[in-house]
């Protein structure tokens, strides 16, 4: 299933005015990890269903935000719950890493 | 031999950078009526002068002060210590294991009386006593306290209108005089290494472990007074816009977004209006769901104490904060703000026992951040630096009277930083000189006259001990001085200063395609380098890692060097800027020789000094400023109304705390007391 993109806008009001525990990967179309990362993050969104929420911000059509984190790099996926920034995992990560992350952020 | 006591109670107020000729200026305009009623009732000289130790910096001052050694003694001569690898370098000194003096602290605490070090900024930390009467708060910075260890954000302005079409954020923004604060070339606004922060680059765990610090001088644009001029905080800028989606907004109020943490932390604040239907307050929450604000702002008044989380490097934590509403538009069309930088609440690192940190929190309040940021922006010096300092002298008086009152201590060593820290930004804007000629030196004397009268309200505080016993001695370090001139390129502390050498052939450095010096010394044409604020070292070889001076030639050199240095003539004026040179072996006169001060002192002539440390300790400026430091002692002990002839060193004030309380001298003491002003012959 895939992810919902988010622009500066909607990365306010989905991430922040709405508080749900989500994750957002920045990643960029020629990124080849990314390629990896985003499909293993499609295969996993309906395991969560309406608990978790799955985005992603293409860094080089939104660059501030990409800026605004100083993010150095992508693919990184950072974690949100209750508009607050719950850390990110950063390259080539593993869908376990993913798991245990999402599980730490929902506190199962 | 056992002398009596002259007072059982002893306080001294130390205030960094407080220069008694411009005070006599404040005085005499009736401005500080706290430290005249302390002279009325006490004893100083009628220049209120202490011979200041040289070099004029503050951690070798203040260790002369607590040891009453000349800092070739104690060996603390200068803000850095050489490097024992690199001649190009220097590495942190501000570490009590590096004094080779002991301090009077120590034997007050060890002759049974309950003793505190507070934040005193030369050879305090870590503790040199085992005596359970030995309280010592930080010492490992000058700025304020836990300001080294508990930095975890940044200041910030946030800037929110209607026609901001997005949130924008720009990390730690040096922004000249004038410039808005609206982010419209985010590329060009980026500094790549937001992350080598100051403070942890001078004073952080890297720094205190003896890490190497490289900075080099080599124009104006390196000087202090150019750097700490210019102003750098983040900058946030917002959509303003009608409030949506939260649970509790209240009727008509609009919304902004104030990013924080490096950026990673959001809070959406909303802009509240009046019965009269005018927007006056700001209230910022944790998130728009919370049914209460963290905070809520009113015009003028700047808030501390606002706990709030805040993240770096991964670990979020509760920090406390100040606000302050910088304008708020009426009609609901612009809102800028202030936020300060935050200071993580339960860092105890720094305090001695640790059990004293949660007593002060709990009993006075959390250590309040203050503002670094002013320089050459006035509103924001008007607003906020200023303001914040009194806020921070407040919360310290109030814990120092606090472990006085109720914790039974009964001798303190303390000091504050307000006016060095304001010196340190402001001073060199007392006179408009041409680097600086878009600012108006009226504005900034009377920032200066703002500092004194915040001090006086400090001093005041402690006021009410001269009724109850104590003994208060009032001193500095040093002075600062509103420079005549804009000061040669020799003689800054910071670092290695290479432009006055490389014109006399001594120091060279690596050049790019083009001819130009880059940072980067050419140690096989080296000969000599010029590194802290008053020292030159030869590159020697079989001493120095890269020495290409054979020893035997040393002497010669040296007669060389200091002929070439009186020589050398500034390319502004044209007149000598160097004051006096002398060998390591002659510099013992002044108290500035031995292994820690390198092969040649020398120092900047008046008139052309920057703020402090590169003069001789008599050096006097503009707007009535010397880099003398300050004397005035009363209570207990002490002559009331008078007023001495006798020259006052600042080693004379270790062996005289010593008499009052009726103690032996420091081990290494140098000084002798000042039984003029004592009310009984010793």
């Amino acid at each position: 299933m895939s992810l919902q993109q988010l622009n500066s806008t909607g990365f306010e009001e989905i991430i922040y005015d709405n508080c749900e525990p989500c994750l957002v990967i920045f990643s960029k179309k020629e990124c080849h990890v990314c390629k990896e990362v985003v499909p293993m993050l499609e295969e996993l969104k309906p395991q969560y269903d309406e608990k978790f929420g799955f985005y992603y911000v293409d860094v080089e059509e939104d660059k501030e935000l990409f800026q605004r984190f100083s993010l150095k790099g992508v693919p990184q996926i950072l974690f949100f719950n209750n508009g607050e920034y719950q850390g990110k995992v950063a390259g080539k990560v593993e869908e376990e890493s993913v798991e245990e992350k999402i599980a730490e952020v929902l506190g199962v | 031999m056992k002398r009596t006591a002259l007072t059982q109670k002893l306080l001294v107020l130390g205030v960094d950078g407080m220069d008694p000729k411009i005070t006599r200026k404040f005085l005499a305009e009736g401005k500080m009526p706290n430290l005249q009623k302390f002279i009325e009732r006490g004893s100083a000289r009628e220049d209120l002068r202490l011979l200041g130790a040289i070099p004029t910096i503050t951690p070798p001052c203040w260790t002369t002060l607590a040891t009453g050694a000349y800092p070739g003694t104690h060996g603390i001569t200068c803000y850095w210590r050489q490097s024992p690898e690199s001649l190009d370098a220097v590495v942190y000194n501000m570490d009590s294991r590096n004094c080779t003096a002991e301090q009077i602290w120590n034997i007050t605490a060890e002759a049974g009386l309950k003793t505190l070090v507070w934040h005193w900024p030369g050879s305090s930390w870590p503790p040199t006593s085992h005596s359970e009467n030995l309280s010592v708060v930080d010492g490992t910075q000058p700025g304020s306290v836990n300001m080294g260890v508990a930095q975890l954000d940044w200041e910030k302005v946030i800037v929110a209108s209607p026609e901001i079409k997005e949130v924008r954020y720009a990390p730690r923004v040096d922004k000249p005089a004038g410039v808005g604060c609206i982010i419209t070339d985010l590329e060009d606004s980026l500094d790549a290494d937001v992350d080598d922060e100051m403070m942890e680059l001078w004073w952080g765990d890297t720094a205190r472990e003896g890490g190497e610090i490289r900075t080099f001088v080599m124009d104006d644009e390196d000087t202090e007074v150019v750097i700490g001029s210019k102003v750098a905080y983040d900058i946030v800028n917002s959509p303003l816009k009608d409030a949506t989606g939260w649970t509790n907004a209240p009727e008509g109020a609009k919304e902004f977004t104030i990013l924080t943490s490096g950026g990673v932390m959001r809070r959406p604040a909303l802009i509240l209006k009046n019965e009269a239907g005018e927007y006056d307050r700001v209230a910022i929450y944790k998130n728009k769901k919370a049914e209460a604000p963290i905070v809520t702002l009113e015009r003028d008044e700047m808030v501390a104490g606002i706990i709030d989380d805040v993240t770096k490097k991964e670990v979020t934590k509760p920090a406390c904060r100040s606000m302050k509403i910088l304008e708020l538009d009426p009609l609901g069309n612009k809102v800028r703000l202030w936020i300060s930088n935050a200071l993580d609440i339960a860092n105890d690192q720094l305090w001695h026992p640790k059990s004293l940190f949660g007593e002060i929190v709990e009993n006075v309040g959390v250590v309040p951040p203050v503002s670094l940021i002013g320089g050459e922006d006035a509103e924001l010096v008007r607003e906020i630096f200023e303001p914040s300092w009194v806020q921070y002298n407040q919360w310290q008086a109030d814990c120092m009277n606090y472990c006085i009152n109720e914790k039974g201590y009964e001798v303190v060593f303390s000091h504050l930083h307000n006016i060095d820290c304001a010196g340190h930004q402001l001073w060199h804007l007392g006179k408009t000189l041409s680097p600086w000629d878009h600012t108006d030196e009226k504005t900034y004397q009377g920032f200066i006259e703002k500092f004194y009268i915040q001090t006086d309200d400090y001093l005041g505080e402690f006021m009410h001990l001269l009724d109850e016993g104590w003994t208060v001695l009032v001193l500095s370090d040093h002075g600062l001085i509103v420079g005549e001139n804009v000061p040669p390129i020799i003689g800054e502390y910071g670092g290695l200063n290479t432009k006055v050498m490389e014109d006399l052939g001594y120091t060279v450095m690596k050049k790019d395609e083009n001819g130009n010096s880059i940072r980067e010394v050419d140690w096989e044409k080296t000969r000599a380098i010029q590194i802290r604020s008053n020292y030159i070292y030869l590159n020697i070889k079989g001493r120095d890692k890269y020495g290409i001076v054979d020893p035997k030639d040393k002497y010669d050199l040296e007669e060389q060097l200091i002929s070439d240095l009186y020589n050398y003539r500034d390319d502004r004026t044209g007149k000598r800027v160097i004051g006096i040179c002398l060998r390591n072996k002659d510099a013992v006169l002044i108290g500035a020789n031995g292994p820690e001060c390198g092969d040649i002192f020398f120092s900047v002539e008046e008139g052309y000094n920057r703020l402090h440390g590169d003069s001789i300790s008599t050096s006097e400026g503009y707007f009535e400023t010397s880099v003398s430091p300050i004397f005035v002692a009363a209570g207990n002990g002490i002559k009331p109304g008078f007023t001495t002839e006798r020259t006052i060193r600042q080693v004379d004030v270790a062996p005289s705390v010593s008499v009052l309380l009726g103690l032996r001298y420091p081990a290494q003491c140098e000084g002798a007391p000042i039984y003029q002003i004592f009310s009984e012959d010793v």
